[in-house]
């Protein structure tokens, strides 16, 4: 066999194999808002956790800094300034240009998963109220992994509501 | 603040108005494995395993990622790199590598026209997803462009034999004889005809190409070994299809494809103590998480109650995703885990929609069986009539509902 039908029978194995090789869930992040029903001089608070897996904060900042395959506090918590920048340049909430909500980055925790650790970015958007309509963006992972979802879910007082963020659906409008 | 209250969130797409989705499935919740965000107490508690540098293949995605960043409109530097990221999501079983995959060909995917290459790297990622009917779309567009792309021949050859459309199937096949050579017009067609009533030929047909692939790389032995194995298990030569498991897995050791498929062989020989020190390592994987589960069932494990509620937590996380290419593996969950035969019966047959392999007729079988609804399961018995699929472990089922059939007058 030449080599060009090796590579090709190379491939038909993965091919082939496709066929049942689903395998792990892709990549999600869990997005969580819960409004502040006090508001503060017009002001309206969101309180935020936001849990990205660190498989996928792994692939983008390279946290394993000994390459052993086996990611540890300690090599999390020494990146954990780098996964702040690096996150928060993919999410915006606001009120239309001009008037965004500053979002304030807390501490960082860590979440189980059913399909691993996740680092667990606590924040607050502040928002200028009151508000015509509240615009959420999020863009995270999406020109790396257009598989990416963001699973966003927003409570407020009893209620729960969610959407599905994803290189189609990038905005949620939260509207009165 | 009265949106809020309202509850009202106008998605731009997708959304649930006021449901409470996110959470995990409540009825299980008191075998709850997790705990609140927290902070670890040690530097050195391990976390998470990631991809290790000292892999090979790690080091060979890191080479071709730095060659695209050196020339990034090269369109080989690019589908070398995307292949490189699927093959490593099929072996590991961790799909977030396909989407990395995804984003890499994407600018000759979205080009116009586009690259016929990369759109069959893009239908390989599909059919991984299962999009099957996306992924036919593209190889056909391929193929107008390119009617000699062998690899395109090859997948759209796969795609229809993971469909059952085996009269098309036999005709890719001659197209990948045709472009792409005797050998593997004979790879491809032995494969077809395991599914068609002609294992014994398949066996012979398989030989014979692992015979000329004996000098290959590993991944293509392993491949043939692994087709040799599923046409053995076709006749139930139970040692035979043993022997080719292990010689693929000495291969490829870590190949969540082969490992997963070995498992399901054990777990039908009674051999539940040996898929555990099999799968230890890949737990990550959810094809082999659920061999797990079975194997930790078959054993009565204390332990069964927290791998059904890991299990359940990331069906779970797939559906609110939006993702349902699952079924045979859910199907096979609620059914033997969930005990849940008409939630596993309705997963099977939707699943049947999507794909006809050997194991997404079983899967509609067993569930119609235990559901006592033998009359859900015609088409898949039509199906094993016309097409003749030899499997000794499909043939009692099949049996046992035809009896009830005839027993019920129809």
């Amino acid at each position: 066999m030449r080599p060009f039908d090796l590579a090709l029978l190379a491939a038909v194995a993965w091919l082939a194999a496709a066929s049942t090789a689903v395998a792990h869930s892709a990549s999600d992040a869990y997005l969580t808002l819960t409004a502040d029903a006090a508001r503060t001089a017009g002001k309206i608070t969101l309180h935020g956790q936001w849990d990205i897996a660190l498989r996928d904060l792994d692939f983008v900042l390279k946290l394993d800094d000994d390459g052993d395959g086996r990611l540890t506090w300690g090599e999390v918590r020494h990146h954990q300034a780098a996964i702040e920048r690096y996150a928060y340049r993919y999410l915006s909430l606001g009120d239309g240009p001009g008037n965004a909500c500053a979002i304030k980055p807390d501490r960082q925790l860590i979440d189980d998963h059913a399909d691993g650790a996740y680092a667990a970015l606590f924040f607050e958007a502040v928002c200028p109220g009151p508000p015509h309509k509240l615009m959420l963006h999020y863009s995270l992972f999406f020109a790396i992994d257009p598989s990416h979802r963001g699973i966003f879910v927003l409570q407020s007082g009893g209620n729960v509501a969610t959407a599905l963020l994803s290189p189609a659906n990038t905005a949620v409008e939260l509207k009165p | 603040m009265n949106l809020m209250r309202r509850c009202a969130i106008v998605g731009l797409a997708w959304l649930v108005l006021c449901t409470a989705a996110a959470s995990a499935p409540t009825d299980l919740a008191p075998a709850a494995p997790f705990r609140a965000p927290y902070l670890p107490a040690r530097d050195d508690e391990v976390l998470q395993e990631v991809p290790s540098t000292t892999d090979p293949a790690v080091a060979g995605m890191q080479r071709l990622r730095a060659a695209l960043d050196t020339a990034p409109r090269s369109l080989p530097a690019a589908k070398q790199l995307a292949d490189a990221y699927v093959d490593y999501s099929r072996q590991i079983g961790d799909a977030h590598y396909a989407g990395y995959a995804e984003a890499v060909i994407a600018p000759w995917v979205q080009a116009s026209p586009p690259a016929a290459a990369a759109l069959v790297t893009q239908a390989t990622i599909l059919q991984y997803r299962h999009q099957f009917n996306d992924a036919r779309v593209l190889l056909q567009h391929a193929l107008k462009m390119d009617p000699r792309n062998a690899q395109a021949w090859l997948t759209l050859a796969t795609l229809d034999m993971v469909q059952g459309d085996y009269k098309t199937a036999s005709q890719d096949c001659t197209q990948v004889t045709n472009t792409a050579g005797v050998e593997l017009g004979l790879g491809c067609s032995g494969n077809l005809r395991s599914y068609i009533g002609q294992a014994r030929q398949s066996l012979a047909i398989l030989h014979q190409v692992e015979a000329t692939v004996a000098a290959a790389p590993a991944a293509t032995q392993a491949w043939v070994q692994g087709l040799l194995a599923e046409s053995a298990e076709r006749l139930g030569d139970w040692p035979q299809a043993e022997s080719h498991y292990r010689n693929a897995l000495k291969l490829l050791p870590q190949d969540n494809f082969l490992l997963v498929a070995y498992a399901d062989f054990l777990l039908d020989r009674d051999r539940p103590r040996e898929v555990l020190p099999l799968l230890a390592e890949h737990t990550q994987s959810d094809t082999a998480f659920l061999r797990i589960a079975l194997a930790e069932q078959a054993l009565q494990s204390d332990q069964l109650q927290r791998y059904t509620w890991i299990m359940a937590a990331r069906f779970e996380a797939l559906r609110l995703r939006g993702s349902e290419y699952f079924g045979r593996e859910e199907s096979r969950f609620a059914l033997h885990l969930q005990h849940d035969p008409q939630t596993a019966l309705d997963l099977a047959l939707r699943n049947w929609q999507l794909q006809r392999a050997p194991w997404d007729a079983r899967v509609v079988l067993e569930a119609a069986l235990a559901a006592k609804q033998p009359q859900a399961a015609l088409p898949v018995l039509e199906f094993l009539d016309q097409t003749k699929l030899e499997d000794p472990l499909l043939q009692p089922l099949a049996r046992d509902l035809r009896a009830e059939l005839v027993g019920s007058g129809r």
